[in-house]
């Protein structure tokens, strides 16, 4: 009886939708627009064209043909990785499962017309939206930062050759030199990742020119894992690195790219290296769609469509995502999460009740591996957290290695999850 | 590289010797007399394996993380059982399978048995 009055329900709601969408009115296979393929928008393009079998056109929309991830760019940097290791092609998405993969640069949405339009002046109609476009700078939140110091204090902070120019930048520091990270204020993407960049510079430090410093002038006062980081750094790095919080230093009041100086209330600190990470906001094809609140996006966290249009759903950094941290894991988990919402409300294809998870690996020093970890469901209003766990202090060592080779299992995992 | 390997190695003697026990000598970890399967339906296993292949290679791959793909769904549903009630240490698993009902467990066991023929 309950199953029947379920499906019932269904056949209203697939029939209501049909009439709100022009391709399904027609006939034609409802069609799905993707912005952006990182772990939102992959993951996302690739489960609904999987799982649907060719009912559902789907589209997705990436400037880059090479997609670079952020997660385990920091290994690149330490020495870890190589660049390449970290490189992906949507070839697998198109050839597997039918993806239209369109290397464009999306430029606007036409809410009304159901319409993304490309800087090329072409356009492409949906059905259904999906924007994971994850993060732009706010170079404003730094006094004196803007797109032109990027290449002598980049930010390495989106997928790309940036963090090549940090690792440069950390291999030819003079001997005793000074590397200076200005780290970004609350929310921003990858809670723990400047703190294991900072542990892959001294990483490579330690290793190639030990008598070298590093100061991390933090605009917060307390960080991600941050008792896991200062007892790994005390461990590995003892007497190198220098965290000084905003009380301390009184907030930063200017850097300058020309003479590689930060100034703030406390001193002016000159570097010979330097990562400035501003303040972020969701990417900018989110805040043309209009469905941003002032810097990111809410959502429905029982479908992550957007608060202000049902038929387009934000995924990822974009998102308002409360208690999950902005990750390509959480942006991976949104995404199952919001396509199968989406082949239930264009397909009639059963929708489950929304589940999401999240784990950070960070690499603190060869084979110590620390995370931390939630698990979450759909509340009323926002994303709960049911259970969580973090590494601890005073862990094996055989623990921290397997920690660290979880974490290339599940780089190995993700992307296959994402591109294959 | 060889601690590497060694390390490994134990690690899945640890996980196999777990698997056999439960296999052969019928062991069903917290569970004495249930049907391990009761309930199991591959189209809901198939979407909660969405959270178990964010980590477990969805092929079978396993490099730092074990495969998950073509088990026997009875060991497949023990070890589960067993990380919810926290009977096998690893933080993240006993998290995972914390929330998972019987019913569920058991979908997804009877889900990945299904990728056997993929790896």
């Amino acid at each position: 009886m309950n199953v029947s009055r379920r499906q019932f329900g269904k056949v209203l709601l697939a029939g209501s939708s049909a009439l709100a969408m022009p391709s399904l009115a027609f006939g034609a296979a409802p069609k799905v627009v993707v912005v952006g393929g990182g772990a939102g928008g992959a993951t996302a393009a690739r489960y609904i064209a999987k799982d649907s079998k060719g009912a559902v056109d789907v589209t997705l929309i990436e400037a880059s043909k090479q997609y670079y991830t952020c997660f385990f760019s920091n290994l690149y940097l330490g020495g870890f990785r190589s660049y390449s290791s970290i490189g992906h092609t949507y070839e697998g998405l198109s050839s597997n499962h039918g993806v239209n993969v369109v290397h464009e640069w999306a430029s606007s949405v036409d809410s009304a017309a159901k319409k993304v339009n490309f800087s090329s002046g072409a356009s492409v109609s949906y059905d259904k939206l999906v924007l994971s476009p994850g993060i732009d700078l706010k170079y404003e939140t730094v006094n004196g930062y803007s797109a032109e110091s990027q290449t002598r204090m980049p930010h390495a902070w989106k997928s790309g050759t940036q963090i090549q120019v940090i690792r440069d930048q950390v291999l030819n520091m003079p001997k005793g030199g000074t590397f200076v990270m200005v780290a970004p204020p609350n929310p921003y993407r990858c809670p723990p990742g400047p703190y294991e960049r900072i542990s892959m510079v001294a990483h490579l430090l330690k290793e190639n020119n030990p008598s070298a410093k590093i100061i991390i002038l933090d605009t917060k006062a307390k960080f991600s894992k941050q008792g896991l980081f200062m007892d790994g750094w005390n461990r590995h790095y003892a007497g190198m690195i220098e965290w000084i919080d905003p009380d301390t230093h009184g907030g930063i009041l200017n850097v300058n790219h020309d003479t590689m100086e930060i100034e703030t209330d406390l001193d002016t600190f000159k570097a010979d290296a330097a990562c400035v990470i501003p303040g972020q906001k969701a990417g900018a094809i989110a805040m043309a769609a209009g469905v941003n609140d002032g810097d990111w996006c809410p959502i429905d966290p029982s479908s992550m469509a957007s608060r202000a249009d049902s038929d387009i759903y934000v995924l990822g950094d974009a998102s308002v995502a409360s208690s999950m941290p902005k990750s390509g894991f959480s942006a991976n988990s949104q995404a199952k999460v919001a396509a199968n919402h989406i082949r239930g409300a264009l397909t009639g294809s059963k929708v489950y009740k929304p589940r999401f998870a999240n784990t950070c690996w960070s690499l603190i020093a060869t084979n110590d591996g620390v995370k931390v970890g939630a698990n979450y469901e759909a509340g009323s209003e926002k994303i709960d957290v049911v259970d969580k766990f973090i590494s601890q202090n005073g862990e094996a060592t055989d623990m921290r290695q397997a920690t660290y080779e979880e974490s290339i299992g599940w780089y190995e995992g993700i992307t296959t999850d994402m591109f294959s | 590289m060889s601690v590497c390997y060694s390390m490994f190695f134990k690690r899945y003697i640890c996980l196999y010797v777990t698997i056999c026990s439960l296999c052969v000598f019928g062991t069903k970890i917290g569970s004495a007399d249930d049907d391990l399967l009761e309930g199991a339906d591959v189209g809901y296993g198939e979407y909660l394996a969405g959270e178990c292949v964010a980590c477990h290679h969805s092929e079978g791959v396993a490099k730092g993380i074990p495969s998950i793909t073509g088990w026997d769904p009875e060991a497949f549903a023990s070890v589960m059982r067993a990380y919810r009630a926290k009977e096998i240490d690893h933080n993240v698993m006993q998290m995972i399978a914390g929330r998972l009902a019987d019913d569920e467990i058991a979908s997804l066991a009877v889900y990945f048995e299904t990728l056997k023929e993929e790896q």
